[in-house]
């Protein structure tokens, strides 16, 4: 036998390998929309997100095979994801100094609540003093360290653990900036409340 | 302001999070049921959530689906 006929365990290891390989690009593509949901929130503009998901899946389809099968593919590829924005070096991080005052977790409730004539209003009516565009310009007022938890818990729904392993980070920072991050947050729709 | 008590403001982000203990669970529920002004303060964060979450939403370009499609190794 011929040392450049692969032989029938070559061609089917190859075969095998191949498939494996479109299996995971297309699971990768499924979750296309949950990432560009989070990388949207963690950049500025809708170009930069682009971006950002492309060079993502670049580099996931390069390096698929450091991917373990059974695994959170979703957080694997927020992980490169993360890893490519801090490398682009797009963070400008504010100094503690800057950072704004916190408030406590009942503030936006009871500023809002002051606005209104009524006496006891519905939390409905005032969950309605806010408006979509203040959230997404609030969000964009949360440092980035805070801002990155805040995404990846509360609008991509990963858990503490996942985040601390997208980030890098130990649990317990997860807590303490999504618990700072969400007050920041409030603080900005506070500020950017609709008053009629 | 609530009810002033501030415990449960504390209690709130962790009880949302659902990382309280059972015994944590059960004082912040019997308080919750006893105090209107935090209950209903509760109920607005729940909602303010998702709230967020949907404003946040911005669906992908078709575009750059297809761009991605096209990273594929096999496309």
């Amino acid at each position: 036998m011929s040392e450049s006929a692969p032989s029938a365990a070559e061609t089917r290891r190859i075969a095998e390998e191949a498939r494996d390989r479109v299996r995971f690009e297309e699971e990768a593509l499924q979750l296309s929309d949950q990432v560009y949901r989070v990388a949207r929130r963690m950049v500025s503009t809708r170009e930069e997100a682009e971006d950002l998901v492309q060079d993502t899946y670049a580099r996931a389809f390069r390096s698929w095979q450091q991917y373990t099968p059974g695994t959170n593919l979703r957080a694997w590829l927020l992980r490169i994801l993360t890893n490519l924005n801090i490398d682009r070096g797009r963070r400008v991080q504010r100094t503690p100094e800057q950072q704004p005052l916190e408030e406590g977790d009942y503030y936006l409730y009871n500023r809002l609540e002051s606005t209104m004539p009524d006496e006891n209003p519905d939390e409905e009516r005032v969950l309605e003093r806010l408006s979509q565009n203040a959230v997404v310009d609030a969000l964009a007022e949360v440092p980035h360290d805070f801002r990155d938890v805040l995404v990846l818990v509360d609008i991509g729904e990963f858990s503490y653990a996942e985040a601390a392993q997208i980030l890098d980070i130990p649990i317990g920072t997860v807590m303490s900036r999504l618990h700072r991050g969400r007050r920041i947050l409030k603080q900005q729709l506070a500020e950017k409340a609709v008053t009629v | 302001m609530g009810c002033g008590c501030g415990d449960c403001e504390a209690m709130m982000q962790p009880y949302m999070d659902r990382v309280l203990s059972d015994d944590q669970i059960r004082e912040a529920k019997e308080h919750l049921a006893a105090c209107p002004p935090c209950e209903k303060r509760f109920r607005f964060e729940e909602k303010l959530r998702v709230f967020v979450r949907v404003a946040a939403d911005e669906p992908m370009s078709e575009g750059l689906k297809e761009k991605l499609a096209g990273l594929r190794s096999a496309s």
